[in-house]
Order: C-alpha cells, then sequence, then structure tokens
C-alpha cells in the first residue's frame, strides 16, 4: 500500500507540475488510523497529504459532479468499481473524458471506515465484521476498466461463491414474504438521501425526488412515500448501477440496497443481456435500457 | 440512595409501560434507537442502556420525523379543518445521555420560548417525562462537555440515572418526575453506594470564542476548503439530537387531504429553493457554512448556548468523514486578518 500510495504522489506532483490538472482527488488520512477520507489536492503542496491505505474504500467518481459545470482538469484516483462509475458518467455525458486524467488502482478489496467506527464509537454493537468490506467480497471488478496509467497487479475478483445468492433466496419467497421483507426494510430507512447522494449514476441535474411541481414522491416518512422512493431509484438505477456497492456502504440504517440493485443486474441480463453496466468507454454507447431496439422483449407489457 | 436493581428494569418498563408509551435504547438488527418498549421483540431486540450512545436519538419522540397537523375538507367555496393532532399522549424517554436531553432543550428554546409556542411540540413535550443516563465514560467521539453540556449531571432530565454495575442509582429531579417514580417506588430500593469516578474525555475541543469568531467569517476561504467533500446527504442532520428543521407539507387526494410537517435537512437543494426558482444556497459550500454557522454560530446568538451537543453521531457516520470537531479546529486557527 505504501508503495502505491507512493506511486500515486509521484504522478500527482508530476500532473500538478506539468500543469496537467488543477485538482487531483484522492485519499487522506483522519485523526483514527481507520479514518480514511476524500481528499481533493489543489497543488503539489497539498500532495504529501493524499494516501491510499487499506481503508481507501470511498468511491469518488461521483464526487466529478460536483464540477461537471466547470473546466477544472481533473485527476482521479480510481479503483476498480470507482473506473466504472466513471464510465456511467462519462456515458451519461456528464463530463468530457479530456478534462480527466484516471489513475487506476489494482484493488486488493478494502475495509469499511464507516463500520470500524461505528463498532469503536460506542454507537453499535460490534457486530459487523471489521475485515475486507460486504461491498469488496461481492466485487466482480477489482480492476480498473478506464486509465491513463495503471498502478498495482491485476487481482482476481474478490467475489466468492453466487453473485445472485441473495437475490434467488429472495425471488424464491413467495409474494407475500417478499412484501413484508421490503416494507419492513423500508421501514426504518429515514430518507437522508446519502444513497442517491453517494451514487455515480444518480447524476440528475434535478432529481425526480426534489421535484415540487409535481411531487412525484411525497417527503413523508411512511411506508408508502419510502417504498415509493426505493421503488422510483431502483428503476433509475436498471442496467445503470455499476455495482459499487457505496448506497449500501453509506446507509446509516444498513437497508440492503445492493439486494435491489443486484435483483436489477440480474434482471436486466436475462431480459436484454449479457450487459454488464459500465465495463467498458465508448462514445457514444448507452446502458441496455436507454437504447430502443423493437426486438426488445415486451411481454410484461 | 434509591437504587433500582438491573434485575427489575423490566418490571418498570411494563409498569411504566401501563400509562405512557415507553422509549427505551435498543440494539434492534443493524440499528439502535429509542424504540417503544411494547414493541421489544426478546428475540431480535437487545436492551442496550449500557451502550455509550444509540445511533439515532430520542428526538423523534417529542418531534417525529412525520407529524400529521390537520385534515382540509374543501366544501364549494369554504375549506373545513377538521381536526388536530396534537399529542399529548404520555411518553417516557428512558436512559437518554446528557447529549440527547440537551438536544431536546435545545428544541424547547425554539419551539416554545421567544414569544412563539408550537402547539404541536408543546402537546407531546408536556407529556414526556425524560430519565436521562449519566455519563462516565465518554467514547472517542464524544465531545459534550466542550460545548457546555453537563455528561454526568444531565441538565433538563426529569429522573437521572447512574449504573453503579447491578443497579441504577434513582435521583428524582423535578415535579414531573416525582410523579413517575412514585408509580414504581415498591421498585426501588434503599441502599448506600459509592458513584464511579467520571472518566476524562478523548479528545480535546475546545469551542470558546469560536461564535464571536465566526461573525467575521462568512466569506472566510475555509468554508471552499471544508465543503469540498461534503456529498450533500441529510445524514449529519437526521442522527443529529438537536436539528430541528422542518417543512410543511399538504396531499390532497380531490377535495379531502392533510396537512403534515415533516423534517426537512438544509443540505437539500429544495431546502432553500425559492418559489421563482433562485436559490441563495445552490451548492454545498452554501449549504454546508450554514449548517455550521447554525450550529455554532447563530443559535448561540440567540439563545447563549451552540446548537452542537457533542455527542459525536455526525463524525462517525458521516460517510466523506467530515467533523464538527475538526471545524471547530479550523475556526479556531483561521486568519481572519485578509
Amino acid at each position: 500500500m505504501k508503495e502505491i500510495t507512493n506511486k500515486i504522489k509521484e504522478t500527482a506532483t508530476r500532473l500538478f507540475k506539468e500543469g496537467q490538472v488543477d485538482i487531483f482527488m484522492a485519499w487522506t488520512k483522519g485523526d483514527l488510523p481507520f479514518q480514511t477520507k476524500p481528499y481533493f489536492a489543489r497543488s503539489v503542496d497539498d500532495v504529501d497529504n493524499i494516501i491510499f491505505d487499506e481503508y481507501s474504500i470511498h468511491n469518488l467518481s461521483g464526487t466529478l459532479l460536483k464540477f461537471r459545470d466547470g473546466q477544472e482538469k481533473i485527476g482521479i484516483v480510481v479503483k476498480g468499481c470507482d473506473s466504472r462509475g466513471v464510465v456511467r458518467i462519462l456515458e451519461d455525458n456528464q463530463f468530457q473524458r479530456d478534462r480527466l486524467y484516471i489513475v487506476g488502482v489494482c484493488c486488493p478489496g478494502m475495509k469499511d471506515p464507516l463500520v470500524a467506527m461505528k463498532n469503536y464509537s460506542g454507537f453499535n454493537n460490534k457486530n459487523s465484521a471489521e475485515g475486507i468490506a460486504a461491498k469488496c467480497l461481492n466485487c466482480t471488478t477489482p480492476n480498473p476498466v478506464i486509465y491513463d496509467e495503471i498502478i498495482g497487479e491485476e487481482q482476481p475478483p474478490h467475489l466468492q461463491g453466487e453473485r445472485f445468492e441473495q437475490v434467488n433466496a429472495l425471488e424464491n419467497m413467495s409474494y407475500d414474504e417478499r412484501y413484508k421483507f421490503w416494507a419492513d426494510t423500508f421501514s426504518t430507512c429515514i430518507r437522508c438521501y446519502a444513497c442517491r447522494q453517494v451514487c455515480p449514476a444518480c447524476n440528475c441535474r434535478t432529481c425526480i425526488f426534489d421535484e415540487m411541481k409535481p411531487q412525484w414522491v411525497g417527503r413523508e416518512n411512511n411506508s408508502t412515500d419510502n417504498m415509493m422512493y426505493h421503488l422510483v431509484k431502483a428503476y433509475h438505477m436498471a442496467g445503470r448501477c455499476i455495482e459499487c456497492g457505496e448506497c449500501e456502504r453509506v446507509c446509516p440504517v444498513n437497508i440492503p440496497l445492493m439486494l435491489i440493485n443486484r435483483k436489477l443486474v440480474k434482471d436486466v441480463n436475462e431480459l436484454f443481456g449479457s450487459y454488464e453496466a459500465g465495463m467498458k468507454y465508448e462514445e457514444g454507447a448507452k446502458p441496455a435500457l436507454s437504447v430502443y431496439n423493437v426486438n426488445d422483449p415486451d411481454n410484461f407489457l | 440512595m434509591k437504587i433500582l436493581s438491573k434485575t427489575r428494569l423490566e418490571n418498570v418498563f411494563n409498569k411504566l409501560n401501563e400509562t405512557a408509551e415507553v422509549f427505551v435504547p435498543m440494539q434492534r438488527g443493524e440499528q439502535s434507537g429509542f424504540y417503544p418498549w411494547q414493541t421489544f421483540a426478546a428475540g431480535s431486540d437487545k436492551l442496550w442502556l449500557e451502550a455509550l450512545n444509540v445511533y439515532l436519538p430520542p428526538k423523534n419522540v417529542v418531534f417525529p420525523q412525520t407529524e400529521r397537523m390537520y385534515n382540509i375538507k374543501q366544501e364549494g367555496q369554504d375549506v373545513k379543518i377538521d381536526e388536530t393532532y396534537e399529542d399529548s399522549k404520555s411518553r417516557v424517554i428512558f436512559g437518554a445521555r446528557a447529549c440527547d436531553v440537551k438536544g431536546i432543550t435545545c428544541m424547547d428554546d425554539v419551539f416554545l420560548t421567544r414569544g412563539y409556542e408550537d402547539s404541536f411540540y408543546k402537546a407531546r413535550r408536556q407529556a414526556t417525562t425524560i430519565i436521562a443516563n449519566a455519563c462516565y465514560a465518554p467514547g472517542i467521539a464524544c465531545f459534550c462537555s466542550a460545548m457546555g453540556v453537563k455528561y454526568v449531571d444531565p441538565e433538563g432530565a426529569d429522573i437521572i440515572i447512574r449504573d453503579i454495575g447491578d443497579g441504577y442509582v434513582w435521583e428524582t429531579i423535578t415535579e414531573k418526575g416525582e410523579m413517575l417514580t412514585a408509580r414504581i417506588a415498591d421498585l426501588l430500593e434503599e441502599r448506600e453506594v459509592t458513584l464511579p469516578e467520571p472518566k476524562p474525555f478523548q479528545q480535546d475541543v475546545n469551542y470558546d470564542g469560536v461564535a464571536e469568531k465566526l461573525k467575521g467569517m462568512f466569506e472566510h476561504p475555509l468554508w471552499d476548503k471544508l465543503s469540498q467533500t461534503c456529498q450533500n446527504c441529510g445524514i449529519c442532520t437526521y442522527v443529529c439530537p438537536s436539528c430541528y428543521c422542518f417543512d410543511i407539507q399538504v396531499k390532497m387526494y380531490g377535495n379531502e387531504g392533510y396537512r403534515f410537517r415533516c423534517w426537512d435537512s438544509c443540505m437539500y437543494e429544495e431546502y432553500t429553493r425559492e418559489a421563482g426558482g433562485g436559490n441563495p444556497r445552490p451548492a454545498s459550500k452554501e449549504r454546508f457554512r450554514n449548517r455550521f454557522l447554525h450550529k455554532l454560530e447563530f443559535f448561540k446568538e440567540r439563545y447563549g448556548h451552540p446548537l452542537c451537543t457533542g455527542c459525536g453521531r455526525c463524525t462517525v457516520v458521516c460517510p466523506a468523514g467530515i467533523s464538527i470537531v475538526k471545524i471547530i479546529d479550523a475556526v479556531k486557527e483561521a486568519d481572519t486578518d485578509a
């Protein structure tokens, strides 16, 4: 990890000196050993604060949206999942490729500072495993799929076992059981929208959930409005979710959001596949459900 | 001293539950928060009074996330308002920490003082008895003392309990507390015990002079720097024991409907959106700045104390690792001569 950090720093220093970037997005260290957080270096002087360690889990690609209207050239460090987020944002025409300098890092799997923080803060029982983060244990793409330079040795996928195991279990439930499961789960949602804010696929300028005229989704925290929020969000993810798992990771009430997203990945694959979102950037390419094709199945109509 | 043995806790909850909804700290699945005792499920829930604190504060007991206010019916040219939902059902918050009790007293300032009384809040608040659980061992994220909170002697509580291992010292503070104590008096025992020695805080925070210094820092470049990684989700505001912003909205079905209020967050774009479409806080910098100025400056100017109670929750849950402690430090260190 130290070696990777040094290489990232070298690259950042070079890019700043050559004037290739105005901002360099990576991570830095907080006070506690497990606190690694997003960091934007703005000059050579900031480069020393950059770190890449076992807690550099935060997907920085969504943060690019803060700069989508600007002119700044941005250097960004991406792991496998983050790089798919970058592809998502490029494919959705939210950023120009030539404004980015992408430093790819082959990811050995990360730990989650939020889990560690919760465990040590005293706010939760130490009931979450502190090893490799849940989202990384489901990772199929540890190596960056888009980059200008790459650091580290290629990693094998971290996913062990069946990718859709939990989805299958859910599909095997009866309709009533499934409804109860989701109704119970969504009843705990506090509507903080962290899942939306952290998501690189949630890049609409005006989100449907913020619209007032008409107000598509009510603001009450009850099962109707909560379910509406999650259903609408899920549909917007169909064929677009790049499976970085950030939504589920940041959720303060632990809603298993990736279960929904993975169900959609499975369905899109079965209906329109094979298709994996954000695996390759090709100018003009669109996700499955953003394309009209007369041969698409319509048996659900 | 009056002592409540831990073996009798459930008896107390059951007794109180006969006449009030009793909110106790629990670990429920992956979450922890204050949930009604009557919903306690022995298999999946864990009563958790020993916790440093639970994840979700008890503010929803007096200020629910969604609260119906009244029903509306349109009849020709008239609008009929048929019912108000002021809720004065008895409630007990059992085992709130000093920081969370302070959060509620901050809301008291807002909703009950300065010549304006919020009748919905007042109804709930008056019917709520608070039993605070004194802290003796602050956690890694705690800094309540720096924000003027007395963690060993929680202010604003009706009763204070102090953990002595096998039981709690039961100290009744207010008249409301007396009434509650009377109901469970036969479950308390009398014995002399030595109270634990409070442990020191694990982080140093110095808020002195911060509110005053912030007055001249609205345009300071530090806000650009501090806010840049903020993702503008509402976690910090919704897990905060003192954040009280709300919105009032209407749901109509044809000629009938209802008006309700629900928590809002200054982190959301919609929060400051104006009727004409303009927005004085268009991006994360402005929203972020407002949140911390409100917490650390504006509230103190108006009510004499900050709106942060030092519980540390926001610093634990922020996905971007933003910490109000670091912001206080940064303000202290900031160069304001320029």
